[in-house]
């Protein structure tokens, strides 16, 4: 689906918390799985300053390890910080998925 | 700040500059204009040159997996800076801080 | 820093002056528009300047950086010094100023890569 990104803002972070969580893994992996995922606006860009923000925020552990062709690559893994923020959005999520559910089937 | 201190951080920042042109065309006028933009807007975090060489590294990343800049970081470049320094503060807020002598957020 | 550098601004004069000796390796144009940001960022001052150090910092190396590219002073500065400044300070008027530079980034980025491509 086109032109989420307003819609997704906020809500990105905590996908790219989970998938982090799920195994250590680096940037342009955690595009693709958001691209096969159907968020095909995502490019690397976008999960590169959310991984930043990750990173200053002291929710992961970044580990460089040389890849096959150029550059070494960042790893990221979850810390406890990161864990327990993944599981707060988790919480948020729920709050207002509730809610928003709740709004359309026309209840209070 | 100490003249070896300026001098180290000249030499840092030649190393750099010469990391930047080693790039290819598209990702080096992306980088030029991204660059220009965020001294304007000045977030703090900027002179210690780590948020300029982490945009560096992974533009090497996007170059080596044979991806065009634009692909890597999508048309909105400057979107891509605002997201880049989002929660830095700038030099205006710092100033605005204090005038007002207390935080601005 | 102590009282002696408090009471004569000491540390701060050298400062200043490392601003000067990079400002005099600048081309003659962009000499004169440090002249004037200056000028203009002088208002936003505190007591001892303090405050204005970084932004100033910031436009210091602006304006190295592009003279180093052979830009010329009005590519990257615009007609309005004042209102850069006003901006680079987070005066009045700087969200507006921001979506300016926003949109040259974006505009900047376009043309060139569409020059590029041939």
């Amino acid at each position: 689906m086109d032109d989420l990104t307003e819609m997704l803002k906020g809500t990105l972070e905590g996908c790219v918390l989970e998938i982090i969580g799920s195994e250590e893994t680096y940037g342009y992996a955690i595009t693709r799985r958001l691209n096969e995922l159907g968020f095909t606006d995502v490019v690397e860009g976008t999960v590169y300053t959310i991984l930043l923000r990750l990173e200053k925020n002291g929710l992961v552990q970044v580990t460089k390890r040389p890849s096959g062709v150029g550059p070494p690559r960042k790893f990221y893994a979850l810390n406890d910080a990161g864990h327990e923020q993944l599981a707060t959005f988790w919480a948020k999520w729920e709050y207002v998925a509730a809610r928003i559910d709740k709004l359309r089937e026309g209840g209070r | 700040m100490r003249i070896q201190d300026i001098i180290e951080g000249k030499k840092q920042w030649r190393a750099h500059v010469a990391r930047v042109k080693a790039l290819p065309p598209d990702y080096r006028i992306v980088y030029k204009e991204m660059q220009r933009y965020l001294f304007k807007i000045g977030p703090v975090d900027l002179p210690d040159g780590s948020l300029f060489s982490g945009i560096v590294d992974f533009f090497e990343e996007g170059v080596a997996a044979g991806k065009g800049v634009l692909e890597l970081i999508g048309d909105d470049v400057a979107a891509f800076c605002d997201e880049l320094v989002e929660d830095s503060r700038t030099y205006a807020d710092i100033y605005q801080e204090s005038v007002s002598g207390r935080k601005a957020r | 820093m102590n009282l002696w550098k408090a009471i004569t601004g000491s540390d701060l004069t050298r400062e200043w002056k490392t601003f000067e000796v990079r400002a005099a390796a600048l081309p003659a144009d962009y000499r004169v528009a440090w002249e004037e940001i200056k000028g203009h960022l002088f208002p936003y001052s505190d007591f001892t300047g303090r405050n204005l150090q970084p932004i100033l910092d910031g436009a210091l190396r602006l304006l190295e950086e592009t003279a180093a590219d052979g830009q010329g002073i009005h590519e990257v500065l615009g007609d309005d010094i004042k209102g850069f400044c006003a901006a680079l300070a987070g005066g009045a008027g700087s969200r507006s100023y921001r979506d300016r530079w926003r949109e040259q980034l974006n505009d900047n980025v376009a043309r060139k890569l569409a020059r590029l491509g041939g």
